[in-house]
């Protein structure tokens, strides 16, 4: 803890907002999220869908700019990046904060080979010769387990599997020697087995290149077995915050809590599972007091009038509830 | 519960492939994808029968020959004692009451053109459940059945979130009083607390209305949850079939072993106890000689290069399809 606190963090996010439309019609995707990673370090990002998840992650590269205006700060090397220009911008993406996008199968384009589609990044980003790129393209290839990456270099999209594909996604990604790898549901449309080779890829290159990494996901078994911090989102901000251990064990936050019983681990076979009741709110009109509030089990009456805010809650642990769980851990004791 | 509903006997199903110009210029036959190759269960009355696999396994082609959206090449599904794919069977429509599949996703698999009433109704008329005038209360106890508000019935499919509209295809499925549901990926476009709600949702009706499901998925937790019986499938074959809480507690096959440990557990102290498999699925063009596992089993000897194991019972298991079974249980 101490040895962390006084590290300077890779990357400081504080109070990022993005809404996309104006007046009336305006959303509220991302509201006031803040978190830092460290060197090595690897983030959780997890939440329902329409959470805010993507869109925090895009909205750290500027790619939410064209629909949406983004607000708060992102930290990376003593600069903002969130009010860096477009054209600066460019050289940071793929090059130093690189990202993986959750649909190995569309986010490739099928027209072009993959050693051309890693070599277009090297090209952007660093000074390399034709004859250096190519040993590191058929490299990277290598590092994400492609067996025969020389000969595969002149093939197409098409002829790779689903888990190639998103090695193949991930070899573009860190072909640059990224220090910050963004991974939005990087193994989301894969069978578990391959999802866990892929997740050891990752985990690996973390460690051997130093790279901090932001993972989106919304299977808490996948935090489980590969992050080190963990943020849960819901409705555009994040209601828990701490290391995986302790929010996986003692889950606090009631939403956390609903999440952890409502999959099927450690429950007896056929009997009914635990859900949320509701749904969660339109981001069109959210509610003035807690989010979460009208799903609730927890709730009082002053989470229908203010909202929390997100306060420290043991050690490295924050919340934003005015009625924390105790000892209802959801995790196997 | 013991006397079978459905049985599947000895089922396999290729697709032709196209000849392909290097197939032409290597004087080589049109290749065939061989997605199912000799599949044999039984589906007992009022049970749920798990089917898990990866992708390209032969799962979803499984559920669809049952169905009938797929004629098997070689084998038989009898339903209640009679292959339905003989020709009487063919044009009878009853079974295709009695046996109704649920699809996986819930964007594509409801007309966007027509309301949940009318989707339904079309069911209900198509198989002549009742008469126009019991039509409205039908479709209100429907609504009921599956907890969807009345005013449901005048929605069009976009107006819905994903779990609602599995609800709907599962009223849809439910309309026409089937005795057997099968469930292909149910719920794997849905988020946990949803899952969680439809999954309950199905097994309360199952209670309620005796029926008998195959629950195809991949989401092995899930699949341990709603089963009394499991079949891992592998490559178009069933590797191991048994009972669900004894194959997920101690798997015996060495690719159910490897599966269930790549499944990622919510215990943050787990981590890096995990079985690796190595490298991926073989192409269902391409199967490889003798066991089709062997290319990537961690326990595999010369006689798994060249012999086709049988699924064989295994005492205090269920049946198992490897050549190292009883020696693999130790290590």
């Amino acid at each position: 803890m101490t040895l962390k606190s006084i590290q300077t963090p890779l990357l400081e996010v504080s109070g990022l907002c993005t809404t996309f439309g104006a007046g009336n019609a305006s959303i509220p995707a991302v509201r006031d999220v803040s978190f830092t990673v460290n060197k090595g370090e690897v983030l959780g990002l997890v939440g329902e869908s329409g959470s805010g998840k993507s869109v925090t992650l895009r909205s750290i590269l500027g790619l939410s700019r064209r629909y949406g205006t983004t607000t708060g700060s992102a930290i990376w090397r003593g600069e903002n990046i969130v009010e860096t220009p477009e054209a600066q911008m460019r050289k940071i993406r793929g090059g130093e904060i690189a990202m993986i996008f959750q649909e190995p199968m569309t986010s490739l384009n099928p027209l072009l080979t993959v050693g051309l589609q890693i070599d277009e990044t090297l090209k952007a980003h660093t000074d390399m010769s034709a004859s250096e790129r190519k040993k590191r393209a058929i490299e990277m290839l290598d590092v994400v387990g492609i067996p025969a990456a020389a000969s595969r270099l002149g093939e197409y999209p098409h002829q790779f599997s689903g888990g190639m594909r998103q090695r193949v996604m991930i070899a573009i990604a860190l072909a640059a020697r990224p220090k910050m790898l963004l991974a939005d549901e990087p193994t989301t449309a894969l069978d578990v087995t391959i999802q866990a080779q892929i997740l050891d890829l990752i985990l690996s290159l973390a460690q051997d290149f130093d790279m901090g990494v932001i993972l989106v996901t919304h299977d808490l078994g996948v935090v489980a077995q590969t992050c080190d911090q963990v943020a849960v989102m819901y409705a555009g901000r994040i209601v828990e915050q701490g290391t995986v251990r302790s929010v996986l064990r003692a889950p606090q936050h009631p939403y956390t809590v609903g999440l952890m019983r409502s999959v099927p681990e450690n429950v007896p076979p056929r009997t009914p599972l635990y859900s949320i009741p509701g749904t969660p709110p339109s981001l069109l009109s959210l509610p003035s007091g807690c989010a979460f509030a009208a799903r609730c089990t927890h709730k009082t009456e002053i989470c229908e009038t203010s909202r929390p805010d997100l306060a420290g809650a043991g050690t490295g642990r924050s919340v934003a509830c005015f009625n924390q769980v105790k000892n209802e851990g959801g995790a196997a004791a | 519960m013991n006397d079978p509903v459905l049985e599947i006997r000895d089922v396999s199903l290729s697709f032709r492939g196209k000849r392909t110009v290097l197939d032409v210029i290597g004087n080589r036959p049109a290749r065939n994808v061989n997605a199912l190759n000799g599949v044999s269960l039984d589906l007992k009355r009022g049970e749920t029968l798990g089917v898990v696999g990866e992708s390209g396994c032969g799962k979803s082609t499984l559920a669809r020959c049952i169905v009938r959206l797929h004629e098997p090449g070689g084998g038989q599904v009898l339903f209640h004692g009679k292959d339905v794919f003989s020709s009487d069977e063919r044009t009878d429509r009853t079974y295709n009451r009695r046996v109704q599949m649920m699809f996986q996703d819930p964007y594509s698999s409801l007309n966007p053109r027509m309301t949940t009433g009318q989707i339904l109704s079309e069911a209900l008329r198509v198989h002549e459940m009742c008469s126009e005038d019991e039509l409205p209360g039908r479709l209100a106890s429907l609504m009921d059945l599956v907890q969807l508000p009345k005013d449901a019935l005048e929605k069009y499919p976009h107006q819905f979130s994903g779990g609602q509209r599995q609800r709907i295809a599962i009223a849809r499925a439910l309309a026409v009083e089937p005795e057997v549901l099968i469930a292909d990926e149910l719920v794997s476009a849905l988020d946990v607390s949803v899952q969680a709600q439809i999954v309950n949702l199905l097994l309360d009706l199952q209670e309620r209305l005796g029926l008998t499901i195959l629950f195809v998925a991949h989401d092995l937790r899930l699949v341990r949850h709603v089963s009394n019986r499991v079949a891992v499938i592998y490559l178009g074959r069933i590797v191991e079939l048994g009972d669900s809480e004894t194959l997920f507690a101690k798997p015996s096959h060495p690719y159910s072993q490897a599966l269930l440990s790549a499944a990622p557990s919510l215990d943050p102290d787990d981590k890096g106890k995990k079985i690796h498999l190595e490298g991926e699925l073989p192409s269902p063009l391409d199967i490889p000689p003798g066991c089709p596992f062997h290319v990537r089993c961690r326990h595999k000897t010369p006689k798994c290069t060249t012999e086709l194991p049988r699924l064989r019972p295994i005492p205090g298991r269920g049946a198992v399809a490897c050549h190292h079974a009883e020696e693999i249980e130790n290590a």
